[in-house]
This record gives C-alpha cells, structure tokens and sequence, in this order.
C-alpha cells in the first residue's frame, strides 16, 4: 500500500490554522450574538474538523472507497439532525 | 485502511446519537444549558483543544514518518504522542475533580443556585456522558500507541508495512474531531453571559 506522504509544511500550517481557530472561536464566544453564537461555534468547529480529517488524517487523497464510506457516514449523521429538528425546531411553544 | 474508516463511522452513529439527544434537550432548556455552560473552566478547556490539536499533529507526523520507513522519528513521535495525550487526560481528571468538589456531578450530591435545576442538571448528564466517552477513547488511544511503540521498538515496521501506525492516526484524529465539537457545544455557548 503506498500511500502519498503529504509535505511536512502543510502538516505545521494545519497545525497553526487548527489553533488560531481555536482562539479565534473562544475569542468570538466571548460577543453576545444571539443565536449566532451558535452558529459561529459550530461552523468553526465544522472547519476545524475538515482540517484534521483532511489534513491529518489524509482523507483528501484517500480512494473513492474511503470517500463515500465517509460520506455516507456525514450524511447519515445530517439526516438523522435535520429530521429531528424539523420537529423540534417547528413545534409551536 | 477503508475497514478503519468503516470503524470510524460506527462511531459517527455513536457519538451523534449524544449529539442529537444534546441538541434536542438544549432547545428544551436554552437558558439553563448557557448558564450551567458558564461554570465550565474555559482555560483548562481551550488548553486541552490546544493541547489534543498538537498531539494529532505529531501523530499525524508519526504515521508520515513511518510510511518513509523512519522509524526512529516514529518512535519519537509515537512517545511524544502518548505523552501529549497523558497531559491531556490529567487535565480533564483536574477538571472532573472540579465538578466533584463543586456539588455539579448529577445526583444525590447536585447542587445549583441557578435557575431551572433540572436542565442544569441535564447539562452536566450530557458533559459527563460525552467527554466521560470521549476519555475512554483517549485511554484506549493511549493503549494502541503503545502498543505501537513497542512494536516499532521490535522493529516490526518498514516502508512497505506501517498499516497500523497509519490506521491508529485515523483514529487519534477522529478523538480530536470529537472534542473539536464537545468543546464547542459544552465550554462556548455560556462564555457571553461574562460580560
């Protein structure tokens, strides 16, 4: 199996875009922004996320297999959000 | 490697499941979960993201190294790895301690002057539940990469077999996307009521 081995450079840049979102996102928490602090949070950490599956992970230059095994994976994870919260987030209070 | 990723879906299942029941009790109770959010240690929280993002990147180094047949750097590596998740795991016990001392483990034992107790309550069910999970992962982590340690040590690994290594870097990285979110969903949403 040979994987390609990504450049040491993109690892340390991962790296450091990983914690100034970090500091960034606490940083960010600190505002009052109503429902968007949520939002915020979360698309950051959505990023973050990304980075590290990408990155350190390696998915970005995985198989096709892998990617639609990690696909389906998200996207079985978003049906069962969206699904739920078109109750919850549509109930009348 | 796509066995490893079928695993790591598995555990998407798992972990959204929590996700989900958090967000739906969240929603039933959006000013409790802020406000016990707030009683979170932020600088031990925002030190452990940092902490874990820097013990994913040596991983990620040392699966690197070990597909270019280093295994010297890989040894290095793996132990700092180790180590960066033991400091990790000791900060999060630090923090469990906190909770203990402060009457916030759900219980016989909880107390809280806040508002709606029981959503309170609720929160600190989920923190305990999710970052108790996330814990054990981190210490079966630690069990796989020395495991791995030692086999580099035996010199079981080359350029053309590293499978493992590269394997256990998949799921070091998927412990960190984990807490990437806990820490976004227990330690952030209280950190404007500061002010």
């Amino acid at each position: 199996m040979a994987e390609p081995v990504v450049a040491r450079k993109i690892y340390l840049r991962a790296y450091a875009a990983l914690l100034g979102l970090t500091l960034a996102t606490t940083l960010l928490a600190f505002l009052d922004m109503g429902r968007f602090n949520t939002i915020v949070a979360l698309v950051i950490a959505v990023i973050q996320a990304s980075l590290i599956a990408g990155v350190f992970m390696q998915a970005l230059y995985e198989s096709a297999l892998v990617r639609v095994i990690l696909g389906g994976g998200v996207l079985w994870f978003l049906i069962l959000i969206t699904l739920t919260m078109t109750d919850y987030l549509t109930r009348s209070r | 490697m796509a066995g490893m990723w079928i695993f790591l879906v598995t555990e998407i299942m798992m972990f959204g499941a929590l996700f989900m029941a958090y967000a739906v009790y969240r929603l039933g109770h959006p000013l409790a979960f802020a406000a016990a959010s707030r009683d979170m240690n932020i600088v031990l929280g925002s030190i452990n993201t940092a902490i874990l993002i820097t013990s994913s990147l040596t991983m990620a180094l040392a699966a690197a190294a070990a597909q270019e047949g280093g295994l010297r750097p890989a040894k290095w590596l793996l132990a700092a790895t180790i180590l960066i998740g033991a400091v990790f795991l000791a900060i999060k016990f630090v923090e469990y301690y906190l909770h203990y001392r402060d009457h916030q483990v759900p219980g016989f034992w909880f107390e809280t002057n806040l508002p709606d107790p029981g959503g309170v309550q609720m929160f600190y069910v989920f923190y305990f539940i999710m970052t108790g999970l996330h814990a054990i992962h981190m210490i079966v982590g630690i069990g796989l990469l020395a495991a791995l340690l030692i086999m580099t040590e035996c010199g079981r690994f080359s350029r053309v077999y590293h499978s493992p290594v590269v394997v256990t870097g998949l799921y070091w990285g998927f412990v960190d996307i984990v807490w990437i979110f806990l820490f976004a969903i227990f330690y952030l949403p209280g950190l404007h009521l500061h002010g």
